[in-house]
């Protein structure tokens, strides 16, 4: 341990804090906007800390009375500030949910296939599994848009989920693999010695250990879909809208509903948080540790 | 309990061959021992044995079965890792019974067997810990614990000692080999320490490049080495490999080096005129003033009830072991007396044995 003298502890402290304001600031204000009355909003210099907050974003978003803050002057605001947004955000935890769930699982597969298996081409296998990638999402969306008119997928949950799966694989597929690549063979060959079956090598010894990577592709896979705007945009018409699409609806050609698209995003953030916290329990580092000498 | 047979077996990784048309027999019961350098070729045998690599030519049976594609599962053979790959995610429990609970046996049996071989073992206070929590030599033990309560046909050991210290080593060492005298079950050890090889082998096979160089009991490899390389691989310190020419006298044979001339076994007439290299160990000389090597004393080493004497004989290094009553400091003319029957003769271009 490198001793260091007390200014240079107080500099390091200020810097971190520094760095972590920065960052955050941009989220503060942005839950400050979901929070503001709709001329607050607009404020010169803007209300950073002293101004009224009103939940009333939040009542039109999603058009319930939330039971407090009533009495106040409501102004009509583009929308007719009834948007009824429960369900939309409904649609997104299931298609990021269910895209992740399906995306990690044929990833995980896949890549342990990658990993361990010796065929003919692995190599390009990989690097092919990557290349689906490398295309701009625009040039697949209307060739996808009419395979999904012929087999009947447009607008439905299904539709949007495999997309979302498909796209998150390739990265999902190589960001395992890597986990598995770290996991010693001798280990595989142990329980193969031992009269394991491969499947029971991956079921018993192997997934147990990738528990952190597992956590780590899932998260990235929730957070595209959660985001995802292209795809949803081109292959949903009124069954289903997920919340980055529905949010573009608060820009009307009256003006855009700041207030209304911040309480959204708000909100939309809680189930994104709530999903990393359950998953990250998981990212431990050393999950190897003590198997094999390194 | 079962024998090994190896009839002419190959392998080659694409274009480079690790081993060459090799065939040895291991039998039923036995600790055989392969010892090499790094790159001899000795862990792939170990490994094609174990089915985790490919046969390219010949044979392997095991139990007078070939067992050349036969998955690693259906082989009933147990393997100690050099890293001991354990089951990070289990418990020592676990891990050690993991074959048994693979080979669906009752639970019972399950505790009984993996309580045993942890009594045997001195891990009964840690089953129930992970894998990180425990020490490397106790890491050790899991492993082979693992592989004990298998009652498998045929124990794999590959380097199972190298990760540990000395002290340890030594100690495992025995442990090791108890364990067989106990099992009687036939054993196959790969290592590259020839103490090892020689404290624990009941026969050493000495590979390198891919070949089987010589075969036998410790003893054999020691006393009777068949080549220069193998005299020089076995016994510690290194043996001495002097450089010369033997010539034929009225007394008998002599070998003649630059400097130095002392008696050959009769026999050695015979090769009269051939340049040999003359191998003596460290251990076969004695001190003697009117010795035959004589050189100046570079260095004495004391191991403990020994020393090791490091002398310049006429430009070349010469090691001597002698009781630690016999240090002298470095710069003493010293000279040592060899036991003409002690000494092994080795053709100089082929560097195979003469015998006289």
């Amino acid at each position: 341990m490198v001793v260091r003298s007390k200014t240079s502890r107080v500099l390091r402290t200020v810097a971190g804090w520094a760095v972590v304001a920065l960052f955050a600031f941009p989220l503060y204000y942005w839950l400050t906007v979901a929070f503001k009355d709709g001329n607050e909003i607009f404020n010169w210099p803007p209300k950073i800390f002293s101004f009224t907050p009103t939940v009333k974003n939040f009542e039109e978003v999603f058009g319930i009375s939330l039971g407090f803050g009533f009495g106040e002057q409501r102004e009509v605001l583009p929308g007719g500030g009834n948007w009824r947004m429960g369900p939309r955000l409904w649609d997104s935890i299931v298609i990021a949910v269910l895209s992740t769930a399906l995306a990690v699982s044929i990833a995980t597969l896949a890549s342990y296939a990658l990993s361990r298996m010796h065929f003919r081409g692995r190599h390009h296998f990989v690097s092919w599994v990557l290349s689906t990638r490398m295309m701009p999402p625009v040039a697949v969306a209307i060739p996808v848009f009419f395979i999904y008119k012929d087999l009947s997928l447009l607008d439905t949950y299904t539709g949007v989920i495999l997309i979302h799966a498909l796209m998150n694989l390739p990265l999902a597929v190589l960001l395992m693999k890597s986990f598995f690549d770290d996991i010693p063979r001798e280990i595989d060959e142990s329980a193969m010695v031992d009269g394991a079956s491969r499947w029971l090598i991956f079921r018993r010894i192997v997934l147990p250990m990738v528990k952190g990577g597992i956590a780590a592709t899932a998260v990235l896979c929730f957070i595209f879909s959660w985001t995802e705007f292209l795809f949803v945009l081109t292959l949903t018409q009124t069954g289903l809208k997920t919340v980055p699409v529905v949010s573009s609806t608060f820009v009307t050609s009256t003006g855009t509903a700041w207030g209304n698209m911040a309480a959204l995003g708000a909100a939309a953030m809680i189930p994104a948080f709530l999903f990393i916290l359950l998953v990250q329990k998981h990212l431990v580092r050393g999950l190897t540790l003590g198997s094999v000498k390194q | 309990m079962a024998n090994v047979q190896y009839r002419n077996v190959g392998k080659s990784f694409g274009s480079v061959q690790v081993l060459k048309d090799l065939s040895l027999e291991i039998e039923d019961g036995t600790f055989v021992v392969l010892l090499g350098a790094s790159g001899c070729g000795k862990t792939t045998l170990l490994r094609m044995t174990a089915g985790l690599e490919t046969v390219t030519a010949g044979e392997i049976a095991i139990d007078g079965r070939v067992v050349n594609d036969m998955h690693p599962r259906d082989r009933d053979i147990a393997m100690v890792f050099q890293n001991y790959a354990l089951y990070p995610t289990m418990k020592v429990r676990e891990n050690i019974g993991f074959s048994l609970e693979v080979a669906k046996k009752p639970a019972d049996e399950i505790r009984r067997k993996v309580e045993e071989a942890a009594r045997v073992l001195n891990l009964t206070e840690l089953l129930d810990r992970k894998p990180s929590e425990l020490s490397g030599g106790q890491r050790q033990r899991v492993a082979m614990g693992r592989a004990m309560v298998r009652d498998a046909k045929v124990f794999l050991f590959d380097e199972p000692l190298s990760n540990l210290d000395a002290k340890l080593r030594a100690h495992m060492r025995v442990e090791i080999r108890q364990l067989h005298d106990r099992l009687k079950a036939t054993t196959i050890y790969v290592t590259h320490d020839q103490i090892e090889a020689m404290t624990m082998a009941d026969k050493i096979v000495l590979m390198k490049d891919g070949n089987i160089v010589q075969e036998g009991s410790p003893d054999d490899l020691y006393d009777r080495p068949n080549s220069r390389f193998v005299a020089e691989f076995i016994g510690s310190p290194q043996i001495n490999c002097i450089d010369g020419v033997i010539e034929a006298g009225e007394g008998g044979a002599r070998l003649r080096t630059q400097h130095l001339a002392f008696d050959l076994p009769q026999g050695f007439a015979a090769h009269a005129g051939r340049q040999v290299t003359c191998g003596i160990r460290p251990n076969d000389v004695t001190l003697d003033p009117e010795g035959a090597i004589v050189g100046t004393l570079q260095i004495a080493e004391k191991t403990g009830a020994d020393v090791q004497f490091h002398l310049d004989v006429d430009g070349t290094e010469f090691v001597a072991v002698a009781p630690r009553s016999a240090y002298r400091q470095a710069g003493e003319r010293m000279s040592f007396a060899i036991d003409p029957g002690k000494l092994h003769v080795f053709d100089r271009t082929t560097g195979a044995r003469l015998t006289a």
